[in-house]
């Protein structure tokens, strides 16, 4: 009989269990080092590579005195500095343990080497790209693929995404955040709203809520529903992107406007802010040398940009990198001549405020 | 319950279940690994339930079932040191396994019915518990693990 068969099959293939002894010491070793991660991640302190990163704040954080190097950065400020990229994810999901998540937004803020200002790069997340593990899919799952279910870990989603964002630019992530909707809600409340210029009327398919065309100052939940917003939108997606930079943009002006970088006081309220609705990676940008690249910056108006995507092929809804466009933009973006590229495409300038 | 008692007595039996999963012990050792690392981050919550041991079976056997949708195939390629703990087969193991085309068929059915199979005839569940496992209604265990059987039956008529 077949389940005779079955039985004894099983019972022979016994002896491939390996020892549990090698086992078990690796499972501790991962565990510890996983738990290690969580807690730098947990870590409030972090948070500020994530506004620090953005270029923040950036004149008001000019020290009166030099710094000294030793103590903040272990190297001389001002020395001449390369191009940094930090990656931003916003995802969905609500609650404190939502099944899945997605990243709807990713966001790659570059800063050029010549500290001029920064840039704002919005891959869709339709985005055709090679996911390790998964194949080729759209952009936004390659964190539900790195995540998991049914308890997604952010940290892994984060490292996944980064990975398949560094493949498809070519350019090193420096840093990073992950920025769930409680996370965002905290952070904006914590700068007492967030002011957002929308060149068109947005009602919201969620809550019915107006926004209204024009500059308007929107707090915590408001921002949420604002970047939530997609289906309603003329172009989708991707005017929902542009919603985020022009978020982003009006968070850079609140931090800048209140001093908050220069004043501890405000600084540590708004890093407890988020709490665990924001990861933040600076493995591979230590902290310290962020905050000594700062003061070198010259203007916090980001530029708004998109990566340029052609038409969907064959019935398949993945978006393929512009033929043309694409590639010299990517080149443009790993060569940091990104301020060329946009003097020769004004038009692909999405205007933020 | 310690995670540490819990791993002196319940490591080597998910092993086990894990190679009758995966039929590979270096697959079986990456789930296993997988599985217990969330264990022990999250021991709390897994003391907390009725049977931990039932709750452990089942986050490994969610593990290997999603594997697409998961990660740790992924570790498959990343995993660094080979390991001389996995026995080499002797001769007359490896010709019992060359005999063995039931072995090989199993690797061919859908994952979940694989499991099913372990579930039944090498952990003797009864299918309530089985279905308890895979999240699913009795019904659909008794007929995933029949048509696992006749797909099994059909290659035993072509063979």
């Amino acid at each position: 009989m077949i389940e005779d068969d079955l039985r004894a099959a099983f019972v022979r293939h016994e002896p491939l269990t390996p020892s549990t002894g090698p086992l078990r010491a690796s499972i501790d070793r991962l565990a510890a080092t996983r738990r290690r991660r969580r807690q730098r991640f947990q870590a409030a302190g972090v948070t500020l590579a994530l506004l620090a990163a953005l270029g923040v704040g950036v004149p008001q954080l000019r020290p009166d005195r030099p710094v000294d190097g030793p103590s903040l950065s272990g190297q001389p400020a001002g020395t001449p500095s390369e191009a940094l990229n930090v990656l931003l994810l916003g995802v969905d999901g609500f609650g404190e343990q939502p099944s899945y998540r997605l990243a709807d937004s990713v966001l790659l803020v570059h800063i050029p080497a010549d500290r001029s200002r920064p840039y704002l790069i919005s891959l869709p997340r339709d985005l055709g790209v090679s996911i390790p593990g998964r194949g080729v899919d759209k952009l936004n799952s390659a964190f539900f693929t790195g995540a998991g279910e049914p308890r997604p870990d952010l940290d892994a989603g984060y490292d996944l995404t980064r990975r398949v964002v560094a493949d498809l630019t070519g350019v090193r992530v420096d840093a990073g955040a992950v920025l769930t909707f409680a996370g965002l809600r905290r952070i904006t409340d914590a700068v007492d709203g967030v002011q957002v210029c929308l060149p068109k009327e947005v009602e919201s398919w969620h809550t019915r809520r107006t926004f209204p065309a024009g500059c308007q100052r929107l707090d915590g939940a408001a921002s949420v529903d604002l970047l939530r917003q997609r289906r309603d939108l003329p172009d989708g997606a991707f005017d929902r992107d542009r919603n985020a930079q022009r978020y982003v943009a009006g968070l850079i002006r609140a931090v800048s406007a209140k001093d908050v970088l220069s004043n501890p006081v405000r600084l540590a309220g708004l890093l407890s802010a988020p709490g665990k609705g924001l990861a933040v990676d600076d493995d591979g940008l230590p902290l310290t040398r962020l905050v000594a690249v700062l003061p070198e910056m010259d203007s916090v108006d980001p530029v708004g940009l998109s990566l340029p995507v052609g038409e969907p092929v064959d019935d398949r809804t993945l978006l393929p990198l512009d033929p043309k466009l694409g590639k010299a933009f990517l080149a443009a973006l790993a060569e940091d001549r990104l301020a060329q590229w946009v003097a020769q495409h004004p038009e692909r300038v999405n205007p933020v405020r | 319950m310690t995670y540490e008692e819990f791993a002196d007595t319940r490591l080597a039996p998910l092993l086990r279940y894990a190679v009758m999963l995966t039929g590979d012990p270096h697959q079986a050792q990456d789930l296993v690994q997988e599985t217990m690392v969330r264990v022990q981050l999250n021991w709390r919550r897994v003391a907390r339930a009725d049977s931990p041991e039932r709750y452990v079976r089942r986050m490994l056997t969610n593990q290997y079932v999603d594997w697409r949708r998961g990660s740790w195939v992924r570790r498959v390629l990343l995993r660094g040191e080979p390991d001389a703990s996995v026995p080499a087969l002797t001769d007359h193991a490896q010709s019992a396994v060359d005999r063995d085309q039931i072995w090989s068929w199993l690797s061919r059915l859908p994952r979940r019915q694989r499991a099913a199979l372990v579930l039944r005839y090498y952990e003797d569940l009864p299918d309530m518990e089985i279905a308890d496992i895979l999240g699913c209604a009795v019904g659909t265990v008794r007929s995933s693990i029949s048509r696992a059987l006749a797909t099994l039956r059909a290659e035993y008529v072509e063979a």
